[in-house]
């Protein structure tokens, strides 16, 4: 059991978060709506960059899980 | 002219004659009737049966008597939209039956109408008590309009200082398995991504008897196969439930790992993305 894997997972779900968000924002017809999801897809995209620049840390760390 | 074959070609005349005239005279002439269109209503129509019957008289007199009677109501609304002494005069103003919670019996005597007649029309608005009635207007045209105590009136998410998303109309863009391309325009998609919408629900375009898009871009159907079962968009619950997963998942990291400036990474994040979820769950949920 490593935590390496457990970040990535985490990121991969994230990133997918990212995208619904990003396409939900493209569809809805609100622009109150609309501005308020597009808030949250940029507040993932940051979460996502601050896990990204961890699992280079990890994999540094534990150089066998490295890969993506 | 044989007698029968006038009275059809007068009847042709007068029906497409008053439908024209009834066209102009607008709306109002049918939802509701203020005194003048009730006047105007009744004689048109009777000159009309008068001129359609009466084989002696001259067709032409039937017509100007409609003209100039419908044209009297026109002239009228043209006025009162202009002045509101002329408006309250010919349409009438409404009488007020319960203020402050109480009846105001001189003004039903005034209307003629019985305490029986008001509680039938508070019964009408399915209010069965008057005390829950706050204030109460007979409108010109019969109607009573009502306005509960705050205590009665139904809950509203403001009363709760709820939150809830802002939606715009939705669009019909199938009807009887026909795509409408003029709503789909609207909302700015494309034949092609209705039918890759209708690929993910499972169904033919010829099976769909109504199809409506949401606010959110979401496609809901109606199918002619009343057996067959089509899952609800569940893109957005989906969404909110893997972004809680994810913070609990954050929140995890930052208990299970030693590395402080990591810790510091995962606990900053976890609430980071808490707070995202607050900010976006009544729009996510549905």
């Amino acid at each position: 059991m490593t935590v390496v894997s457990d970040v990535k997972q985490c990121l991969a779900s994230l990133k997918g978060v990212e995208a619904s968000l990003s396409n939900l924002v493209e569809r809805t017809q609100d622009n109150e709506s609309k501005q308020i999801l597009h808030e949250t897809m940029m507040v993932v995209s940051e979460i996502v960059a601050d896990l990204k620049k961890r699992v280079g840390e990890l994999e540094n760390e534990e150089y066998q899980y490295k890969g993506y | 002219m044989p007698e029968w074959l006038d009275v059809v070609v007068r009847s042709v005349l007068f029906v497409i004659f008053l439908f024209f005239v009834t066209k102009a005279l607008g709306k109002k002439q049918i939802a509701q009737l203020s005194l003048f269109e009730y006047i105007t209503g009744i004689t048109i129509g009777s000159i009309a049966g008068e001129s359609i019957m009466g084989l002696d008289g001259n067709i032409f007199l039937g017509v100007l008597g409609i003209g100039i009677v419908a044209f009297i109501p026109f002239l009228g609304g043209l006025i009162s939209l202009k002045s509101k002494k002329f408006r309250d005069f010919t349409e009438g103003k409404g009488t007020i039956f319960i203020k402050d919670g109480k009846v105001l019996e001189d003004n039903l005597k005034k209307e003629r109408y019985t305490v029986d007649e008001m509680l039938g029309l508070l019964r009408n608005k399915d209010i069965f008590q008057v005390s829950d009635v706050e204030y109460a207007v007979l409108e010109a045209t019969g109607d009573l309009s009502v306005m509960l105590k705050k205590e009665n009136q139904p809950l509203t998410p403001k009363d709760l200082n709820m939150k809830v998303a802002s939606i715009k109309e939705p669009q019909t863009v199938i009807m009887d398995g026909k795509i409408l391309d003029e709503p789909l325009a609207t909302i700015g998609h494309s034949r092609g991504w209705l039918k890759t919408e209708l690929e993910k629900l499972g169904v033919t375009i010829e099976n769909v008897f109504i199809g409506q898009v949401n606010s959110y871009g979401e496609l809901t159907v109606d199918v002619f196969d009343d057996k067959l079962q089509v899952p609800s968009p569940q893109e957005r619950p989906l969404m909110l439930s893997t972004m809680k997963k994810c913070q609990a998942d954050l929140e995890l990291f930052a208990l299970a790992t030693e590395d402080k400036d990591a810790k510091q990474l995962f606990e900053k994040n976890s609430e980071k993305l808490q707070k995202a979820i607050d900010q976006v769950t009544y729009i996510l949920k549905s």
